[in-house]
C-alpha cells in the first residue's frame, strides 16, 4: 500500500548544526499523505529541532526538504565541503586531468549551493508561480467554452479573484503546527477570534464576515462554542487552551501538521480528549500528522509509522506493528523495555534493557548507515549488525 | 502498632481566595506504612499536591487548617511549632518537587546544593542521636534496676556503662572500616571502567589515572580491611608507580599498565569481597582484655569475640534487658488497663454539656495518665498516645472558641447581607460579595472531641488484645539493635570531603555523565531533565525516612524515567525508605506503589493496593482514569473524561464525580456517597456499591485490559 501513496514530505540528510552540537545529523524520512509519523526518542535527542526544521524556523545546515514535490529547505554545508576537499586536493594534485575533473566538481557544487539558496528563499514565490500558471490554464480552457458574454465576465472575475489567491498563497503555511505549551504559545492580549483569524489576516482575507465565519467553524469543529471566540486565553483550562492551539493551525488548511509533544503538558483525562480530537481530525480533514512525542504508548496508539531518533541521528524507522513486534537497534529495545504499563504484576518484573552506545557497537572501522532490514524496516547499523539483525530475524 | 510511619487523619485544607474560600483537601485519612509506597492519583487540582505539601508544613500563607491531624514520630504535624520542623523537614522527611526550575537556586552551583543539608545536619543528627541512645539507655537502666530490685543496682549500672562505651568504640572502629572500605570500592569501580575504555581502545590521560589510582590506594588502609594484604598493597602500588613512569603517550605501549592495573583489580576484588567483621563483638573484646590479639583473621577473631563477648557480658545482659523490656510492658499494660473507664467516662462526660473549667481539668488529667501509661522503652513511638494532649486540648479549645464566635458571624453575615441587598434594592450596583459565614455546628466540635477519644479506646483496646501475641525476646533483640543503630548515628561524622564524593556518587547513581565535571557548575548549564535529576538528588542526600515524590517524573523521557523509578525503588529496599508517591502516570503508579489512594476533588475516592486498584477498580472515576490512556495493545477510540474537574470554590452537592460521570445514579446529585467495603484493604466511595443499587457493567477497555494482562500472566508464567 505504501507504495502507490503519494509523498507529501521529503527529508533528505537533514543536518542542523548549532555551532559544535549536531543536534540533528544527516537525518532521512519521508511522510506519505494521510498518514501520522511519529517521531519519538529522549529529550535532546533532535525530534523538535527536526520538526522545527522543516517549517523553516531555522535554517538548516545541509540537507534537503521537499513539500509536494518542492523543495523548501536546502542547506549548503554539504557542498561547500565537498569544494573544500576539492580545492585541497587540488593545491597538492599534478595530474592535469584530475584537475580538470576538480574543476568541474567545484562549478558543479557551486552551481548546486546557488540554486540551494534560491531554492530556500524563493520556494513560495515559486510555488505561487506554479499555482498561478495552473489557475491560468483552468480559466483559459473554461474561456473558451464560455458561451455567453455575461458568463465570460462573471469567469473573468472568478479568474481575478482565484489568480490574487494564488499569488498570495504561500507554501509553507501549508505546513502547521501545534506547540507543546498551550501556555506559552497563546498571546495573552489576543481574543481567541485575533489567534484564530491572525493567519487569515496576515494571508490578505479583509473580508471580515468570512473571517468570522472560518473562526466559528475552527471553533466548533475543535469542541468549543462560538461565544468563546471574544474571550482571552487565561479564561481557559489547558485542555480548552490546547484546542484553540489546534483551531489556530487547523484555519489555514494545512496538509501536514506538526505536532510537538502536543499532549505533554495537560491533564490525564484531558490528553485523552485532545488524542480523540486529533485523530477526528485527521479522519475528517485529510491531515497528515508528524506526532513528536515521548510517551510511548500514545505514539504507538496514534501513529502509523514510527521513527526512533538518539542524540541526532535517526536509528530505526517501521511501521508501528512492525517496530513493536521486531525492535532491532539496541536503542529502540531499550526504550521499549522501559515503557510503564498500568499492570502492577508485570511491571514489578519488567526488566529495563540498558543502552550503552560504546558497548554495544564497533563504529571504529565499519560505519554505520541506515539499512533496510525488512521491506519498510530501516536500522542503523553496520555490515556486521546488518548480519546478525538478519541472522536473528531468520532470514 | 507500628507498622504506619505516617498517619493522616480526617485532613481538611482550604484556601482562602479572592473569590471566596477554596475547599482543596475536604476530609481524607490514609496511612502510610513503613517501608512501602503510597501513591496518590488523580487531576491537577484534586488536592495531591496539598497533602504533600501539608505533611512537609509549606502551604502557602492564605491557607486555612480546617481539621485533622499528621501523625509522624509521635508528633503531630499540623500542631508543632515552625522550629521543631526544622528538624523534620528535609531530614526525616524529604520532597522531590515537580518544577526543577523554581526548586533550585540559580546562584549556587550544584554541588554545595546537594551537600548544603548532609553539612548542615551532620551535627544536629549526631546530637539528636545522642539524646536519644541516653535518654533511652537510662531508661532501660532504670526499669531493668525495678523489675530486678535494690540489691542489683550496682551491677546493672556497671552493666549498663560497659554496654554505652563499647557501642560507641565499636562504631568508631566500624567508621573507620567502612571509609576504607568505601574508598576501595570506588577504586574498583574506577579500574573496571578504566580497564574496560583501554578494551574499547578509548584516548586515556594514562599517567595521571595511574597516579590518582596510586594515591587512591594509599586511602584504603584500615586495620580490618587490609589484614593480611599490606605487602601485597605496597607491590601493587609499586608497579603502577612502574608503569605511569615506563609510559609514553607517543608510543601508547599498554601492556605493562594493562598488567598493573590487572593486579589492582585483583587485589580489590579480593579485599572488598572479604567477610564484614562484626565490630560490635570485636569493640567489646577489645575493650574487656587490653591485651587482645586483633591481628587474627577476621573470621576467626569474630568466634573469639563472640565467645568473649557472650561469656562475659551479653547472655547476662541480654537476660536483664528482656525482663527490664518486659517489666516495662507489664506496667505500661496495667496503666492502660486502668485508663480505660476513665476514658468512657471522660466520653460520657463529653457528651453532655460541659464547663470549660472542667472540660480542661479533665483533658490535663487524662493526658498526663496516658502519657504515664506509654511504654518507654518502645522506640517506635506510639504517635497517637503522643498526641493525645495537644489533639484533644486543640479539639476543646476550638469548640469554645466557635461556640463563643458563631453566633457573631452569624450575625455579621446578616447584616453584610441585608446591606448588599438593600444597595441592590436601592439599583445601585454593587461590585462587592459578601465573606461566606464559617460556622461549625455545635454536634459537629462535639463529634471531633469523641472521634480523639474513640480512637485513643479503640487503639488501646487492640493494644490490650494483642498482650498474649508479644515476644519479648524478639524484643530486646530489635531494642539491643536500635541502641546500635544509634551508635553508630552518633558517631558518623560528615565531613566536607565526604559529603563531596557522596554527593558525586548520588549524581552517579541518578544518572549525570562526569559527575565530577558537572559538580561545579551552575543549575542553568543543566538541561530539565538533568535538573530534575540534581533535585533527586539532593532529597535523597539527607537520607529521609520518608521521601515525597511530587509528579517527579513527569517532565523525563521514558528511559531516563524508569532510570530515576528504579533507583528510588532501589533506595526503598536500601534504606527502608517509606515513600508518598503523587503522579497522574498510572504506568508508573504500576510500578511503584504498594497502595493506592485515587483522588477527586478533594476526596479520596478509591483506597486499596496496587493490585485491587488495576485487576478490580470499582469506582468509576477510577474507570475513567484507567481507560482514557492508551497502553501498547489500544485500539478502539479512547474513552475521554468529558468536561473539567469542578471549581473548588462552589464544591457540587453530592458526588463531585457525577457532572462527568456517565453512570451518576440520582442520589449522587444529592448525597456524598460513603466508603464502601469491598475486601479488608480496598475501599471505593461510590453509590454503585450500595446494595440497592443498579448493577453496572465495567467499560469494555477496562475489562479487555484486565483480562489480556492476566492472560499475559498466565503466559509469562508458562514460560518460566
Amino acid at each position: 500500500m505504501s507504495e502507490q501513496q503519494e509523498v507529501l514530505l521529503r527529508v533528505e540528510n537533514l543536518c542542523q548544526y548549532f555551532g559544535p552540537t549536531k543536534a540533528v545529523d544527516n537525518v532521512s524520512f519521508d511522510i506519505k499523505k494521510g498518514e501520522v509519523f511519529g517521531l519519538v526518542g529522549e529529550s535532546g535527542c533532535g525530534k523538535t529541532t527536526t520538526g522545527r526544521s522543516i517549517i523553516k524556523i531555522y535554517d538548516i545546515t545541509s540537507g534537503s526538504i521537499y513539500f509536494k514535490g518542492q523543495r523548501i529547505c536546502a542547506g549548503t554545508k554539504s557542498y561547500r565541503d565537498a569544494i573544500k576537499e576539492a580545492k585541497k586536493e587540488k593545491r597538492t594534485c599534478k595530474d592535469d586531468k584530475r584537475i580538470a575533473e576538480l574543476n568541474e566538481i567545484i562549478a558543479d557544487n557551486q552551481a548546486e549551493i546557488k540554486k540551494a539558496k534560491f531554492d530556500h528563499k524563493h520556494s513560495d514565490h515559486e510555488y505561487a508561480k506554479r499555482l498561478v500558471a495552473e489557475t491560468k490554464e483552468k480559466y483559459a480552457k473554461k474561456l473558451e467554452q464560455a458561451t455567453s458574454e455575461t458568463e465570460t465576465k462573471a469567469l473573468q472575475k472568478e479568474m481575478k479573484d482565484a489568480l490574487r489567491v494564488a499569488k498570495k498563497t504561500k507554501l509553507i503555511t501549508k505546513i502547521q503546527m501545534i506547540f507543546q505549551d498551550p501556555i506559552a504559545s497563546l498571546d495573552p492580549r489576543m481574543t481567541v477570534r485575533e489567534i484564530i483569524s491572525e493567519g487569515l489576516v496576515i494571508n490578505g482575507i479583509k473580508d471580515k464576515e468570512y473571517i468570522d465565519k472560518r473562526v466559528y467553524e475552527m471553533l466548533e469543529l475543535v469542541g468549543l462554542v462560538r461565544e468563546h471566540a471574544g474571550r482571552y486565553p487565561h479564561e481557559f483550562s489547558g485542555g480548552q487552551r490546547q484546542r484553540i492551539g489546534i483551531a489556530r493551525s487547523v484555519v489555514m488548511e494545512p496538509e501536514l501538521l506538526i505536532a510537538d509533544e502536543p499532549i505533554s503538558a495537560l491533564d490525564v483525562s484531558i490528553q485523552a480528549q485532545v488524542i480523540n480530537l486529533l485523530n477526528e481530525l485527521r479522519e475528517r480533514l485529510g491531515l497528515t500528522i508528524l506526532f513528536i512525542a515521548h510517551d510511548l504508548s500514545v505514539v504507538k496508539y496514534f501513529s502509523g509509522r514510527i521513527g526512533v531518533m538518539y542524540y541526532g541521528n535517526m536509528v530505526e524507522l517501521a511501521e508501528t506493528e512492525e517496530l513493536f513486534a521486531h525492535p532491532m537497534h539496541p536503542y529502540t529495545r531499550s526504550l521499549l523495555s522501559a515503557i510503564p504499563l498500568p499492570d502492577p504484576r508485570t511491571e514489578k518484573q519488567r526488566v529495563r534493557i540498558i543502552y550503552n552506545p560504546l558497548a554495544s557497537h564497533d563504529y571504529s572501522v565499519d560505519k554505520p548507515s541506515m539499512r533496510e532490514i525488512l521491506p519498510g524496516h530501516f536500522v542503523r547499523c553496520n555490515d556486521a549488525e546488518e548480519q546478525q539483525y538478519k541472522k536473528e530475524l531468520g532470514l | 502498632m507500628g507498622n504506619n510511619i505516617l498517619e493522616v487523619k480526617n485532613l481538611k485544607v482550604s484556601f482562602r481566595t479572592q473569590a471566596g474560600t477554596l475547599k482543596a483537601v475536604r476530609d481524607i485519612s490514609f496511612d502510610l506504612k513503613r517501608g512501602k509506597t503510597m501513591a496518590i492519583v488523580g487531576e491537577s487540582g484534586s488536592g495531591k499536591s496539598v497533602t504533600a505539601k501539608a505533611i512537609l508544613g509549606i502551604l502557602a500563607g492564605n491557607t486555612i487548617i480546617e481539621g485533622g491531624e499528621i501523625l509522624y514520630d509521635g508528633k503531630d504535624l499540623l500542631k508543632i511549632t515552625e522550629e521543631d520542623f526544622h528538624n523534620i523537614r528535609g531530614d526525616k522527611i524529604s520532597m522531590i518537587f515537580q518544577d526543577p526550575l523554581s526548586s533550585l537556586d540559580p546562584i549556587v552551583k550544584i554541588g554545595r546544593q546537594i551537600t548544603e543539608a548532609m553539612l548542615l545536619k551532620s551535627g544536629t543528627n549526631r546530637r539528636e542521636a545522642k539524646k536519644e541512645f541516653n535518654g533511652r539507655l537510662a531508661t532501660l537502666k532504670k526499669e531493668m534496676i525495678e523489675a530486678q530490685g535494690k540489691e542489683h543496682e550496682t551491677e546493672i549500672k556497671g552493666m549498663v556503662k560497659v554496654f554505652d562505651k563499647f557501642c560507641i568504640e565499636a562504631n568508631h572502629l566500624e567508621a573507620a572500616y567502612n571509609n576504607a572500605y568505601t574508598n576501595a570500592a570506588d577504586l574498583l569501580s574506577y579500574t573496571e571502567d578504566f580497564l574496560f575504555k583501554l578494551d574499547k581502545k578509548q584516548r586515556l590521560d594514562v599517567k595521571g589515572l595511574l597516579r590518582d589510582y596510586r594515591k587512591r590506594l594509599g586511602k584504603i588502609k584500615d586495620p580490618f580491611l587490609t589484614k593480611g594484604f599490606d605487602s601485597r598493597i605496597e607491590d601493587v602500588a609499586a608497579g603502577l608507580s612502574k608503569a605511569a613512569l615506563g609510559y609514553n603517550a607517543k608510543q601508547n605501549e599498554l601492556t605493562e599498565v594493562t598488567a598493573a592495573m590487572k593486579d589492582l583489580e585483583a587485589l580489590l576484588n579480593e579485599i572488598t569481597t572479604q567477610q564484614r567483621p562484626n565490630f560490635f563483638r570485636i569493640g567489646f573484646y577489645k575493650l574487656y582484655d587490653p591485651n587482645a590479639n586483633l591481628d587474627l583473621p577476621n573470621a576467626e577473631l569474630d568466634e573469639v569475640a563472640l565467645k568473649v563477648l557472650n561469656e562475659n557480658f551479653m547472655d547476662r545482659f541480654f537476660a536483664l534487658t528482656k525482663e527490664g523490656v518486659t517489666y516495662s510492658y507489664r506496667q505500661a499494660l496495667e496503666r492502660k488497663k486502668a485508663i480505660m473507664p476513665k476514658l468512657s467516662e471522660a466520653r460520657a462526660f463529653f457528651s453532655t454539656d460541659f464547663s470549660k473549667a472542667e472540660a480542661n481539668k479533665l483533658c490535663k488529667s487524662l493526658s498526663t495518665e496516658i502519657e504515664a501509661s506509654i511504654d518507654q522503652l518502645e522506640y517506635i513511638k506510639d504517635s497517637t498516645a503522643y498526641t493525645f494532649r495537644s489533639s484533644l486540648s486543640n479539639a476543646i479549645e476550638k469548640y469554645f472558641f466557635y461556640l463563643k464566635r458563631n453566633p457573631k458571624e452569624e450575625a455579621r453575615f446578616e447584616r453584610q447581607t441585608k446591606r448588599r441587598e438593600a444597595l441592590i434594592a436601592r439599583g445601585k450596583t454593587v461590585t462587592w460579595k459578601v465573606v461566606p459565614k464559617v460556622v461549625y455546628e455545635k454536634d459537629e466540635l462535639r463529634a471531633n472531641i469523641l472521634k480523639i477519644i474513640d480512637r485513643m479506646e479503640e487503639h488501646y483496646g487492640a493494644y490490650i488484645a494483642a498482650d498474649s501475641s508479644i515476644d519479648f525476646e524478639q524484643r530486646s533483640v530489635a531494642l539491643i539493635d536500635h541502641f546500635k543503630e544509634k551508635a553508630s548515628e552518633v558517631v558518623y561524622r560528615v565531613t566536607k570531603s565526604m559529603a563531596k564524593e557522596k554527593a558525586i556518587k548520588l549524581m552517579e547513581e541518578v544518572g549525570i555523565h562526569e559527575p565530577r565535571l558537572r559538580y561545579n557548575q551552575y543549575p542553568f548549564e543543566f538541561s530539565g531533565g538533568m535538573r530534575q535529576r540534581i533535585v533527586i538528588a539532593i532529597a535523597l542526600a539527607a537520607n529521609p525516612d520518608i521521601l515525597i515524590c511530587d509528579e517527579p517524573t513527569t517532565a523525563l523521557d521514558v528511559t531516563i524515567q524508569s532510570q530515576i523509578l528504579e533507583l528510588i525503588n532501589k533506595l526503598k529496599e536500601e534504606r527502608g525508605l517509606s515513600i508518598i508517591f503523587i503522579t497522574h502516570d498510572l504506568g508508573v503508579v504500576a510500578n511503584m506503589a504498594d497502595d493506592i489512594a485515587v483522588m477527586y476533588a478533594g476526596k479520596i475516592v478509591e483506597y486499596g493496593t496496587a493490585d485491587d486498584i488495576f485487576y478490580d477498580p470499582r469506582h468509576p472515576y477510577t474507570w475513567a482514569l484507567l481507560s482514557s490512556m492508551p497502553d501498547l495493545d489500544t485500539k478502539d477510540k479512547l474513552d475521554a473524561i468529558p468536561g473539567t474537574p469542578p471549581n473548588m470554590i462552589y464544591p457540587p452537592k453530592g458526588d463531585a464525580f457525577a457532572a462527568r460521570n456517565k453512570y451518576a445514579l440520582k442520589i449522587d446529585y444529592e448525597e456524598h456517597p460513603p466508603f464502601f467495603k469491598v475486601s479488608d484493604t480496598h475501599y471505593a466511595a461510590t453509590w454503585l456499591l450500595h446494595p440497592d443499587a443498579p448493577k453496572v457493567e465495567v467499560p469494555k477497555a477496562i475489562t479487555d485490559r484486565i483480562r489480556r494482562m492476566n492472560e499475559k500472566l498466565e503466559g509469562g508464567a508458562k514460560d518460566v
